[in-house]
C-alpha cells in the first residue's frame, strides 16, 4: 500500500570518482524548495552543499531471523529513525554509500525494519559509472558488478572520454549484467533530474511498467562468479501452488546468489496480475490490478545473479505452467 | 425518549479528558522525564518544555534538531541531539553545553550523581564531578547507556551484545556480555543483578551480571521500542505487543522458563509506550493510536481507559515524583498533562 506520509530514500552509489558528489551538488542545489537530508560515509568526497548532512559508518549486521543472506544496514535504521523524529518535513532522502559498499545490505534493511518501511520508502537505487574505467573495475571489484546489478538507475558518464565502439563495449557489459536498468549518458552527471530521483522505482506497480532488454545470454566467456542475468517469459499460465513450493525454495537455498529478482505473473483462475520483486531472499508480492483488456497475457520474470546456470530456472519456470 | 449524543460522548470521555489541559506544539515528543512535580519534555524541534502545577508550560530552544535523548540527573537533566550538542539543562531553563561533536549524532545519555555520560558514534565519554573527561571507544556504534542503580557499572549497548565498564578505585575496567544481534536501549534490574536490552529482532536478551548466563525473552509481533521496572517483584513491563507483557524478575532464575503476565490488551494494535506506577503495582501503556490503558499487573483485573484513541501513536508518558501528574505525549506533537490526585468533591 502507497503511504502518502513515507518519506522517499535515494540510494546513491558508485566508485570513487566516477561523479557521486557532482550529480549530489546538483540534486540539492537545482531542485529549488525541497529539503533534503543527506546521509554520507565517513570515506565520502567533501564538499557537499546542504545544511543537513548526516555521518554514517555503513555499518552492516546480521539479521537473526533465518535468512542467511539478510544483512541490514544498522546505521541506516538509527539515522532515519532519528529523521522521523524531526519536525520539518523532508522532501526526500539521499544515502551516498563508499564505492565499495554492497547495495543489498541497505535495500534489505526497508525490507526489514518495520519502523522504517512504516515512515520512509526506498525510492531507487541509482549507481553512477564511469564510463572509462567501468570495465577494468568490473573485472576488479565485485563491488562494482553488485552497483550494477542493484541498479534501478544507471548514470554512465564521462562518455565524452570514449570512442564509439568502447562506449557499445560497456554498454552491452552493463545490459548483461542488468537487463532492466535504465541507462542514462551523461558527460558532467547531466541528466535530467526527474530521471534520478522520485522515481518510485521500488514499487510494485513500477515492475508493471519496466520492460527488460531481452538479450540473447552467450555465457561462454564468462566466469562462474560473474554476475548475469536471465529472464523467461511464457504464455502459458503457471500454477499458484507450484510456483510458491518452487520459488520459496529457490530463494531459500539459492537467495544468496540472486541479488534481484522481478516478475509479473499470470496464474490460472486469479484475474489479476501478480507483481513481486526481491532483493536476496526478501520478497515482496501482491496482486496489482487487471490484465489490459484485448491485450494477451503473459508471465514474465528476470533474475539478476551469480551462477544462475546452476539453479536450473528454466526448468523450474517451465515446470510450473498448468498441466 | 431521545437520546442525547452531547450527553452521551460526554459520558464516554475518562477524567484526563475532562480534567487535563491538552496542547499541539507541532513537533513529535521525543523524549519526557520528571524532577520533582515538574515534567520536563524534549520535541523534535529541539525545545524543551517545562510543565509546573498551576502552571502555564514555558519552552527553551535547546537544540537545533532533534531531541534523541534525555535523563534525569540530580536536580537537572541531560540531554543529546542530532546537533551533536550533549547539553546539562537546569530547571529554570539555564543550558549548558558540555560537548559538541559536530555531525556526529549524540545518541544516548546516562547520569549518576556528578557523573555525566553521553555516546555519540562508538564512543562513550564520562565526565566526572570534578569535570575530569574520559572516553572508551567500542566495536560499533552505540545504541544506548546506563549506570546500575548503585552507580558502579556502566552498560553500554551495541552491535553483538552489551560492554559492561567496572569503576574501580582510580580506574575503569570492562568486561563482554555477548549475544549476536543488533541490541538497542539497555536496563538494569532495580536490584542490579539483571542485565537487559531490546534487540532488533522484536525480542528482549538479558544476562545474570555475576555468570553472563543468558535471558531470551521472544515471542513478540513488533520491535520493543519501551520499557520500565514495576513493582517489589518487580516486573520489566515492555512494549511490543498488543498487550504490555511482563516478566518477572523474582527468584534465583528471574524470568528463565516462566511465563510473562499480560495485561492492558489495546486489541489489534500494539503496545508503544510503558510506564510505571509502581507503589500500585501498576503500568501506563500506551498505544500506536494513541490510548492509554492503565492496570495492575494481574491478568485477572480490567484495565481502565485513561485517554481514548488520538490517532496518533504514544512517545512518552510520565508521571511525576510526586505522583500528582501525568503527562501524554505522542508523535505528532500533542500533549496532555493532567492531574491524578483523585478529585475533591
Amino acid at each position: 500500500m502507497e503511504n502518502s506520509q513515507q518519506v522517499p530514500v535515494t540510494v546513491l552509489t558508485g566508485f570513487l570518482g566516477a561523479g557521486k558528489t557532482t550529480l549530489l551538488n546538483r540534486i540539492l542545489t537545482e531542485q529549488h524548495g525541497r529539503k533534503y537530508a543527506v546521509i554520507v560515509n565517513e570515506f565520502g568526497e567533501q564538499g557537499i552543499d546542504n545544511d543537513l548532512v548526516v555521518d554514517a559508518d555503513e555499518e552492516v549486521f546480521e539479521m537473526n531471523n533465518g535468512c542467511i543472506c539478510c544483512t541490514v544496514r544498522g546505521d541506516l535504521i538509527r539515522i532515519l529513525s532519528g529523521l522521523m523524529k524531526r519536525a520539518d518535513k523532508l522532501d526526500a532522502i539521499i544515502v551516498e554509500t563508499t564505492g565499495l559498499a554492497d547495495p543489498a545490505p541497505v535495500a534489505q534493511t526497508f525490507f526489514v525494519d518495520e519502523d522504517v518501511a512504516d515512515r520512509t520508502k526506498l525510492d531507487a537505487i541509482v549507481t553512477v559509472a564511469d564510463a572509462v574505467h567501468l570495465s577494468s573495475q568490473l573485472e576488479d571489484h565485485h563491488e562494482a558488478e553488485e552497483q550494477i546489478a542493484f541498479a534501478d538507475v544507471l548514470l554512465l558518464n564521462k562518455v565524452d572520454l570514449v570512442d564509439d565502439s568502447a562506449l557499445t563495449r560497456v554498454k552491452e557489459r552493463i545490459r548483461k549484467i542488468n537487463p532492466f536498468a535504465k541507462i542514462i549518458q551523461t558527460t558532467r552527471c547531466d541528466a535530467p533530474l526527474d530521471e534520478v530521483v522520485g522515481l518510485n522505482a521500488f514499487s510494485l506497480e513500477r515492475v508493471l511498467e519496466v520492460e527488460p532488454d531481452f538479450l540473447e545470454s552467450d555465457h561462454d566467456h564468462e566466469h562462474d562468479d560473474d554476475v548475469t542475468s536471465v529472464s523467461f517469459v511464457s504464455d502459458t499460465p503457471l500454477d499458484m501452488d507450484k510456483f510458491q513450493t518452487w520459488f520459496g525454495d529457490l530463494l531459500r537455498t539459492k537467495g544468496q546468489d540472486i541479488l534481484r529478482s522481478k516478475g509479473i505473473l499470470d496464474f490460472q483462475g486469479e484475474e489479476e496480475r501478480y507483481v513481486f520483486q526481491g532483493v536476496h531472499m526478501l520478497m515482496d508480492a501482491s496482486p496489482m490490478g487487471s490484465w489490459a483488456e484485448g491485450k494477451k497475457r503473459s508471465s514474465r520474470i528476470v533474475f539478476i545473479g551469480r551462477n544462475l546456470d546452476s539453479m536450473n530456472l528454466e526448468e523450474g519456470f517451465e515446470n510450473c505452467k498448468i498441466g | 425518549m431521545i437520546a442525547d449524543l452531547d450527553q452521551l460522548e460526554g459520558s464516554n470521555q475518562t477524567e484526563l479528558e475532562k480534567n487535563g489541559e491538552h496542547f499541539e506544539f507541532n513537533a513529535p515528543v521525543t523524549e519526557a522525564v520528571s524532577i520533582g512535580n515538574t515534567v520536563v519534555v524534549g520535541f523534535g524541534d529541539g525545545k524543551i518544555r517545562f510543565f509546573k502545577p498551576d502552571q502555564k508550560p514555558h519552552d527553551i530552544q535547546a537544540h537545533s534538531g532533534v531531541i534523541l535523548c534525555m535523563v534525569k540527573a540530580e536536580d537537572y537533566i541531560l540531554t543529546g541531539g542530532d546537533d551533536g550538542r550533549f547539553l546539562q539543562i537546569s530547571m529554570d531553563g539555564e543550558i549548558e553545553e558540555i560537548a559538541n561533536f559536530g555531525s556526529r549524532w549524540v545518541d544516548s545519555v546516562a547520569a549518576y550523581k556528578g557523573d555525566r555520560v553521553c555516546s555519540s558514534d562508538k564512543v562513550v565519554y564520562i565526565w566526572s564531578k570534578e569535570n575530569e573527561k574520559k572516553s572508551f571507544t567500542h566495536q560499533s556504534t552505540i545504541s544506548g547507556v546506563t549506570f546500575s542503580p548503585n552507580g558502579k557499572h556502566l552498560a553500554v549497548s551495541r552491535y553483538g551484545g552489551v560492554t559492561v565498564w567496572r569503576r574501580e578505585k582510580n580506574k575503569w575496567s570492562s568486561s563482554n556480555y555477548s549475544w549476536k544481534g543488533s541490541h538497542g536501549k539497555v536496563t538494569f534490574s532495580p536490584n542490579g543483578k539483571y542485565l537487559v536490552t531490546s534487540m532488533q529482532e522484536n525480542q528482549l536478551h538479558g544476562w545474570r551480571l555475576n555468570d553472563k548466563a543468558d535471558l531470551a525473552m521472544s515471542g513478540y509481533p513488533a520491535k520493543i521500542k519501551s520499557f520500565n521496572w514495576v513493582g517489589d517483584t518487580p516486573y520489566l513491563v515492555t512494549s511490543g505487543a498488543s498487550e504490555a507483557v511482563c516478566w518477572p524478575f523474582d527468584g534465583k532464575e528471574g524470568p528463565m522458563g516462566r511465563k510473562p503476565v499480560c495485561v492492558a490488551s489495546g486489541g489489534k494494535q500494539y503496545a508503544t509506550f510503558v510506564e510505571s506506577l509502581t507503589e500500585e503495582n501498576a503500568v501506563f501503556v500506551g498505544f500506536k493510536d494513541g490510548l492509554v490503558l492503565l492496570s495492575e499487573i494481574d491478568e485477572k483485573k480490567n484495565p481502565i481507559t485513561i485517554r481514548n484513541s488520538t490517532g496518533s501513536e504514544v512517545s512518552a508518558i510520565v508521571v511525576s515524583e510526586t505522583r500528582a501528574h501525568i503527562l501524554i505525549g505522542d508523535i505528532k506533537g500533542n500533549v496532555t498533562w493532567s492531574s491524578i490526585r483523585p478529585q475533591q468533591n
